[in-house]
């Protein structure tokens, strides 16, 4: 099935506003992550290994801002999008309880694998960090996802 | 809603499987690259793809401190003519001094005003950017101190007009700290907060049967990258916890790096890497050793080694 454009569209508008609000307006924790809300439209619209190219050089581009763990964003972006891509031959859903469950759960997993990759060192408590901190930007995250989503029109179907 | 169907017929769906085994490879080889090509990626992408979003940064930065109140930048200017025409009288002492302990005169600090540029990203929290590079005399290892006057980090790279820095928060930042009469001296490093809280410095190294109060303030000592004098924060309460015949004190930072926006680079004149350790009335003493590939904690290292 061809991906219509306004998909595309969509995606690369999300990850412009992304590093738009992170780092030309230096908003970080008060800003959204597009980039995952990003990588989880698109992967769910090609084959797993397009979905794992796109989220290594979004993370790629992540890292580039990144001194404490260079690659953490890289690894967990990577394995985000073929996460994002596989679900589409487990899950067919088209409800609001659907898409915010699959854009909550792919932030939160995208910020266990970032936790995971940065190392023992450097890591902060797993309580703090993935039990309280991640969830609450999860949903933010989802919110935000379905927002974009119905503003843009692309529909519940559009996105399988 | 349209059935879903697979677009991947079997050897497709084999090739695709086997591109995201690759990238995922990719991603794992990228955490492991060395310090310095993960330096050159990074400096690689912000210097391209990145550069429009930094740019913007820098430009909605340097209007906001031209906008600031011309009131305050009034008392600043009003506090500096008094330090200046206080001493004065210090300088006159202190070089007639000098004069007969027949020393030489002291090499003074240049400085370069820069902006400091932050990205919101997971990962650069102990990180900055800023608009200077060694275009400007800015170098590895050039102490980056506020407009305010208190040690904010240092540089670890420095491009021709841009570099990359860490503030106090960084996991690997030290600093040989003293008290400002030089009585009392240790090692400071960032320390994390409970939780809500932000990071703190911690002090250690101080010999047991030396005492300090809370609310005594901390300086740089002069030993490592960090000139003699920068201050560093004010002693909170000392830790419970004693490491040998050594104590502990938590520290209140004197610069919250989340608000540095403008920042003075202290920059050396040969435009070598910087180290106030090696530095004397005739330039640097040991040359080849300010050129090790982590001059800063070597030198912090050696300090944190040394018996007391």
């Amino acid at each position: 099935m061809k991906t219509p454009p306004r998909v595309w569209g969509v995606v690369g508008l999300l990850i412009l506003l992304h590093f738009g609000l992170h780092v030309s307006l230096g908003l970080g924790e008060g800003a959204p992550d597009l980039v995952v809300v990003a990588l989880l439209i698109g992967a769910r619209e090609v084959d797993i290994g397009r979905a794992a190219g796109l989220g290594f050089i979004l993370g790629l581009l992540e890292d580039a801002f990144s001194v404490l763990a260079f690659g953490a964003s890289t690894f967990a972006l990577t394995l985000v999008g073929m996460g994002g891509a596989r679900t589409r031959d487990l899950f067919v859903g088209d409800s609001l309880f659907f898409l915010m469950s699959y854009l909550v759960l792919g932030k939160w997993a995208r910020d266990l694998l970032h936790w995971v990759a940065v190392g023992e060192g450097l890591r902060e408590p797993f309580v703090d960090t993935m039990l309280i901190q991640s969830p609450i930007s999860a949903v933010y995250a989802g919110v935000i996802g379905l927002v974009v989503i119905a503003i843009s029109g692309l529909g519940w179907e559009t996105v399988r | 809603m349209p059935n879903y169907k697979s677009d991947t017929n079997g050897s497709g769906k084999a090739l695709s499987t086997f591109v995201a085994f690759a990238f995922f490879v990719l991603s794992v080889v990228a955490l492991f690259l060395p310090d310095s090509s993960q330096d050159e990626v990074a400096s690689l992408l912000r210097g391209s793809v990145l550069r429009p979003f930094i740019l913007t940064q820098e430009t909605l930065v340097r209007r906001s401190i031209h906008a600031e109140d011309t009131e305050v930048l009034q008392e600043r200017l009003d506090s500096l003519q008094m330090v200046i025409v206080n001493s004065s009288t210090l300088l006159e002492e202190n070089a007639r001094l000098r004069r007969l302990l027949g020393l030489s005169e002291r090499n003074p600090d240049e400085y370069v005003a820069a902006t400091v540029i932050r990205a919101g990203m997971p990962g650069s929290e102990s990180m900055f950017l800023l608009d200077v590079g060694s275009d400007q005399g800015v170098t590895r290892d050039s102490p980056v101190i506020t407009d305010q006057g208190g040690l904010l980090g240092v540089v670890r790279r420095a491009g021709a007009t841009s570099a990359t820095g860490w503030d106090w928060t960084h996991p690997q930042f030290r600093a040989s700290a003293m008290t400002e009469d030089g009585s009392v001296a240790g090692m400071v490093r960032a320390t994390p907060g409970g939780f809500g809280e932000g990071y703190r410095l911690l002090l250690n190294g101080v010999p047991f049967q030396q005492k300090l109060e809370p609310g005594v303030a901390l300086v740089t000592s002069g030993l490592g990258v960090y000139p003699r004098g920068i201050p560093i924060g004010v002693v909170i309460e000392e830790l419970d916890a004693q490491e040998g015949w050594t104590r502990s004190y938590l520290v209140r930072p004197v610069v919250s790096p989340g608000q540095a926006t403008h920042v003075l680079v202290v920059v050396s004149e040969e435009g070598d890497s910087f180290d106030a350790n090696l530095r004397s009335e005739d330039g640097w003493l040991v040359p080849e050793a300010a050129a090790s590939e982590e001059p800063a904690q070597d030198i912090a290292d050696t300090e944190a080694r040394t018996p007391r």
